[in-house]
């Protein structure tokens, strides 16, 4: 039987496979798509809260449901701007490769 | 039934991912990703998120994949390269990170599971969903903050992606 445990740790493993993605890609869009995984691992956990939550007078409101929308649409915002600063930063510099980006780094 | 519907969406999800990493071809990592995310809405529904679920594929799987592979079009030339060194310096640190989260997830069990909840039967979601968005003593007001933030994102997203005057001389 599937138990709120098992939801846990898929969650944390979907998680260190984004992480692996951000941290081992170069590629701009790529790092994009590894924050993405990891943003959806945090919206599965959450899920998996709401759940499982104790009942108030019986019924569980889905207000983890309703975290996890907002989760999703501001993730949606962060690709648009994120994608559009990508190709202007390929248009300027002919790269999207983070390593060759790093002037602001300290 | 329940059981076999989780261990098949978690693989897809869990194999999406890994290919998402570690495929050296970025436009095969952007198909990965397509696998992975909608394993995680098969993963909603397991937990009968159905609203949540539906979003996922046409906001997700449809939509942002798209523009990634949009942005792939638009500005990758060679196939991604991908370091070993990197590899190496990186490993212990993710390999922490991923026994934290496991270790917290088997912490965090008990609290919950003393908080009661029981697997309940599975109700459609989206009415509900849909009066707490409207209630204006719960979510109301972050729902109108995030129209804002999606005009603000639009008019951003335009004003970044025109050419500016030097380029279009």
């Amino acid at each position: 039987m599937i138990q709120l445990e098992h939801y846990l740790y898929l969650s944390g493993l979907v998680f260190t496979l984004g992480l692996c993605g951000v941290m081992m890609r170069r590629n701009v869009i790529l790092v994009l798509m590894g924050v993405e995984i990891m943003l959806n691992a945090a919206n599965l956990a959450l899920i998996a809260f709401n759940k499982y939550m104790l009942p108030i007078d019986g019924i569980v409101e889905p207000k983890g449901q309703v975290f996890v929308f907002f989760t999703i649409a501001v993730a949606a915002a962060e690709v648009a701007v994120a994608l559009v600063i990508a190709v202007a930063l390929f248009r300027r510099l002919d790269t999207v490769n983070v390593d060759d980006v790093a002037n602001l780094r300290w | 039934m329940l059981d076999f519907m989780f261990i098949f969406f978690a693989s897809l999800a869990l194999l999406g991912g890994l290919l998402m990493a570690f495929h050296p071809n970025i436009v095969h990592s952007a198909f990965a990703l397509v696998a992975a995310l909608f394993g995680v809405a098969g993963l909603y529904w397991t937990l009968g998120a159905d609203f949540l679920g539906a979003t996922q594929v046409l906001l997700y799987v449809g939509g942002i994949t798209v523009l990634l592979l949009f942005a792939v079009m638009l500005s990758t030339r060679d196939a991604a390269r991908i370091s070993i060194a990197r590899y190496a310096l990186m490993a212990p640190i993710v390999g922490l990170l991923g026994a934290f989260l496991v270790t917290t997830g088997k912490a965090l069990v008990p609290i919950v599971r003393a908080a009661g909840g029981a697997l309940g039967p599975t109700e459609p979601t989206t009415e509900k969903i849909g009066n707490l968005f409207m209630d204006p003593t719960a979510f109301m007001l972050p729902f109108e903050i995030l129209a804002v933030l999606l005009l603000v994102v639009l008019v951003g997203a335009i004003t970044l992606a025109r050419r500016g005057e030097e380029d279009a001389a």
